[in-house]
């Protein structure tokens, strides 16, 4: 066998292709890429997808493997090659991604990427070169190099410090996302026949949709062992083969599982995804909120991680820009999932909120004492502060212009039964105490929000009827 | 078969590099080494005797040579000429078509009331109405909702979400999509977006699209998880490694996260390089208005993608160019293209006409700034605001514009002066020597400046005391 139709005629890429490099490989004499080349070329020629395959070549001496081989070619960074092949797949799942490695790539550098594609299972093909040594940056330590074997960062032969040989093909089987592996060697006519078989059923494992395929092949480095090719295939054969066995570690019968359909572009999916709808809101103001600030009021909610602070403030932001405001919420917490202090800053402007931010609110919304003693100090002259006098025992003392509003919210979204509205209540009670918006463009909000848990409306208007009717009550 | 219609092999010593693989191959001892050196190759070649040769083809499958040992018929061994292998071999076509563009479709959208939507997500949205149906990511406060969002809608788009083994995962995948001429990005924060500038440079050098979306933290190191304009450099000037240069888009609310993250695939399509959309922490997280667009993007495929189909064989990605001549040439090649896309800078001035006081913010910062200005009139003070939307290419022009007639300038950030740096650097470019000192109000480690900081810098601290 010889040149197949997936070798290109001519090496136009190699330096310009002219003379020699035109038609001969820029591998050294003896090296196993050649090989390992054609084999891989006859098989995408035997299985008829030169048409479909996309080679990943990878930071190496084979790194020029896009010289020689007619298909689509992509050149991926140092030890990225697997995942650059994802990408291809994803991007085309009809393609054939085949990723060509060596040992520095792929079991160094690139070893996450390695593993992790590996783990995910999706049908690429991973051809990894095993020669036992860095060929490209002139024979350093690989991570497959023998204990013992010397090279030129291993001057005295690897030793202990530098830990064992990897064993890829054996730790690739030991996952679960592989469907074959396969370990084959090109130092004598029989092993070279195993090897040519192996890559092809690699690849037809892929071309049939069932899974990621990984084939090492253990390759001759003459240059870099420092050694005649003949002596090379000799060692690889005497000294890498006890420590790298050949054989399949890996080969399992599955149904082909990778199967996508073509991308939606259906503006009426994606519309019903986002949510967002044709049809306009009610509105129930008849302007923007007078009393308060011009044409920007500022809020800030502040309590416990837990408390709701963010649902409210959500649903405040929800309900201005429904009625045709601008509106802003930033959130803020700390690293904490759960639990942890829980801000708020929420802007709602007649037509741009210039400013998010809200260090000096008008108005306050605590949740607790200590939100309540941070930020009081913070409430402009002439601005409300409404609290859950539930948890907090001890207001701090204030500036005689701002409105304070103790609303028991918790006592009373427990009397409700359901701890967790104590923040509806505390809408129920901005509004009544402030007038922002009229009570249905909240209640409008809320229902929005609800609109997959409608059992939970009557409540959630309780609570907020609730909030309203305790600071009347204050009033009187 | 027959072993006799087997062809025996033939070589052409200028094509053998003596490796002697097959000498083991060959049963009957065919095959020797010459002791001649090869004047072409500086190798010495093996020397066929094929009389004994029973042609079993053994020596042809051990050459790891593809113009190595080959059936005779492949060639004519008289008709070698040493000077040029073309002539022997004539220079066949590629069979493969050559590439051409499949171009984008714009689809319309029915009009939709204005959504309420966090920052990320809104950027979100408006990749998938760009037409991006993949994503990789890798979970980073604070921008991990826009990625959390794409691994709930692109599965029922049939789309891609992959959470990446790492950053570096994620912008190779990126890399290899992008490979495909595809839309594709990720969702970022600092420390990460620090880990894929590698990926970041080779999209570069490959020339392929991409959108990042930085959602910029508090650093240097792990730092925090608040706002801060910490990026602005590595975007505007370290790029990875080499001579690199991208669109970098800076929005300051909501709607901008999704109008600009439109806006950054359609240039990284027109010009072939990755787009990064600097956001903040706060603009990451902040819920706002954000009204759709009335189109949408069905992506095509380019001329150029190795798609990984018989109409794109031919192509290749690659940042390779090991000839010193060839990378000069490309780095010529980007720079040209880095000149052309100046003409996409972008700004916003907001009442800077008759400023005699002009802040210099973007992002959330300019927001803050926005608001000051409109205090600072308020009180009978022509204070304005220039907004580079754009950082790299600087909007220079723009910024002359601003300027002019200003008695005072002050930089509002939130970092050590990176954005002013890039203030001075573009004045500098643009010949710009006369201009009033720069002054600022920079705040760090999640402290965004305050519309108090802004006022005092511009009153003086006693009036607004006062």
């Amino acid at each position: 066998m010889s040149k197949t139709s997936v070798i290109y005629d001519k090496f136009e890429r190699h330096s310009h292709g002219e003379g020699l490099k035109g038609h001969a490989t820029h591998y050294c004499p003896g090296c196993g890429h050649g090989l390992a080349h054609k084999f891989l070329a006859e098989a995408i020629d035997a299985l008829g997808i030169q048409d479909r395959t996309v080679a990943v070549s990878p930071v190496g001496c084979s790194v020029f493997l896009y010289y020689y081989f007619d298909v689509g070619n992509t050149q991926a960074a140092h030890g990225r090659a697997p995942v650059v092949a994802l990408g291809h797949k994803f991007a085309n799942p009809e393609s054939v991604v085949i990723s060509y490695q060596g040992d520095g790539d792929l079991a160094s550098i690139g070893l996450a990427e390695t593993v992790a594609t590996a783990q995910l299972g999706a049908p690429i093909t991973v051809i990894f070169i095993n020669n036992a040594i860095y060929g490209m940056t002139g024979g350093q330590m690989a991570p497959t190099t023998l204990m013992g074997q010397s090279s030129s960062t291993s001057p005295s032969g690897r030793n202990e410090y530098n830990g064992q040989p990897m064993k890829m093909a054996e730790l690739i089987a030991g996952l679960d996302g592989p469907v074959y592996v396969e370990r084959v060697a090109l130092f004598d006519a029989k092993q070279r026949i195993k090897a040519k078989k192996a890559i092809q059923k690699a690849i037809k494992l892929q071309v049939e949709g069932r899974g990621y395929s990984f084939i090492e092949v253990l390759a001759e480095c003459p240059t870099h062992l420092k050694m005649t090719p003949e002596e090379t295939e000799k060692w690889v054969k005497e000294c890498m083969e006890p420590v790298y066995p050949l054989g399949v570690k890996k080969d399992l019968t599955v149904e082909p599982w990778f199967h996508r359909n073509a991308p939606c572009f259906k503006g009426e999916k994606i519309l019903a995804l986002t949510g967002a709808s044709t049809e306009h809101p009610e509105r129930f103001c008849k302007g923007f909120p007078t009393g308060l600030d011009l044409n920007d009021v500022s809020l800030k909610l502040a309590g416990s991680g837990g408390d709701g602070a963010q649902t409210a403030a959500m649903l405040i932001a929800r309900a201005a820009i429904s009625e045709g405001f601008d509106a802003t919420h930033i959130p803020s917490y700390g690293p904490e999932s759960r639990g942890g202090t829980s801000y708020a800053d929420v802007h709602v402007a007649e037509t741009e909120v210039l400013n998010p931010g809200s260090p000096d609110p008008q108005i306050l919304l605590a949740f607790n004492a200590p939100s309540l003693a941070k930020f009081g100090p913070t409430v402009r002259k002439g601005g409300y502060v409404i609290y859950d006098s539930s948890v907090v025992t001890e207001a701090p003392v204030l500036d005689p212009s701002i409105k304070v509003f103790p609303v028991p919210f918790t006592g009373i979204a427990t009397d409700l039964g359901k701890a967790v509205v104590k923040n509806i209540v505390a809408l129920g009670a901005l509004q009544a105490a402030t007038n922002i918006f009229p009570k249905d463009t909240f209640l409008g909000a809320i229902r929005v929000a609800l609109k997959d848990k409608c059992a939970l409306i009557p409540l959630n208007e309780e609570a907020f009827n609730w909030g309203i009717k305790s600071v009347e009550a204050l009033d009187q | 078969m027959a072993l006799k219609e087997r062809p025996k092999p033939f070589l052409l010593p200028d094509y053998c590099k003596g490796c002697g693989r097959c000498l083991d191959a060959c049963a009957k001892d065919c095959i020797t080494l010459s002791d001649q050196i090869n004047p072409m190759t500086g190798l010495v070649p093996v020397e066929l005797d094929l009389t004994d040769c029973n042609a079993c083809g053994m020596c042809m499958d051990a050459c790891p040579e593809p113009y190595g040992l080959r059936p005779a018929h492949e060639g004519v061994i008289e008709d070698f000429e040493l000077e040029d292998p073309a002539k022997l071999f004539g220079v066949k076509p590629s069979e493969a078509p050559e590439p051409t563009d499949i171009p984008n479709e714009t689809l319309p959208l029915p009009r939709t009331e204005p959504l309420v939507i966090k920052g990320t997500y809104a950027s979100a949205v408006g990749a998938i109405l760009a037409g991006c149906r993949h994503v990789y990511g890798y979970p980073i406060t604070p921008s991990t909702e826009g990625a959390e969002l794409m691994a709930k809608f692109l599965p029922k788009l049939d789309g891609t979400f992959i959470q990446a083994v790492s950053e570096v995962a994620a912008v190779n995948m990126m890399y290899g999509t992008a490979g495909a001429g595809l839309p594709t990005m990720t969702f970022t924060s600092s420390p990460g977006f620090s880990l894929m500038l590698e990926g970041v440079s080779y999209m570069i050098g490959a020339e392929l699209p991409g959108v990042f979306v930085d959602v910029m933290r508090g650093g240097p190191g792990l730092g925090n998880i608040a706002p801060e304009q910490s990026d602005i450099k590595l975007a505007c000037h370290g790029l990875g490694h080499g001579n690199t240069q991208a669109i970098t888009l800076a929005p300051s609310t909501s709607q901008e996260m999704l109008d600009l993250t439109i806006l950054a695939f359609e240039l990284s399509f027109k010009y072939r390089n990755p787009v990064i959309l600097l956001g903040d922490g706060y603009l990451g997280q902040m819920t706002g208005k954000v009204q759709l667009p009335e189109t949408m993007i069905k992506p095509g495929i380019p001329k150029w993608a190795v798609y990984g189909d018989a109409m794109h064989r031919k192509n290749l990605i690659s940042s390779i160019f090991l000839t010193e001549s060839d990378l000069e040439a490309h780095n010529h090649h980007l720079n040209a293209k880095y000149e052309a896309m100046k003409v996409e800078a972008r700004a916003e001035s907001f009442l800077c006409d008759d400023a005699e006081v002009v802040l210099i913010a973007c992002n959330t910062p300019a927001r803050t700034a926005k608001g000051a200005v409109q205090d600072l009139r308020n009180q009978g003070i022509k204070a304005g605001l220039f907004r580079p939307i754009t950082l790299w290419p600087f909007p220079v022009e723009e910024l002359k514009a601003a300027i002019h007639g200003a008695e005072r300038i002050v930089v509002v950030e939130a970092s050590a002066g990176q954005l002013e740096d890039e203030v001075r650097l573009a004045l500098s470019k643009a010949g710009v020597r006369q201009f009033p000192e720069l002054e600022n109000v920079r705040r760090m480690g999640g402290v965004l400046p305050q519309q108090s900081e802004i006022m005092t810098r511009v009153l003086g601290r006693k009036e607004v005391l006062a």
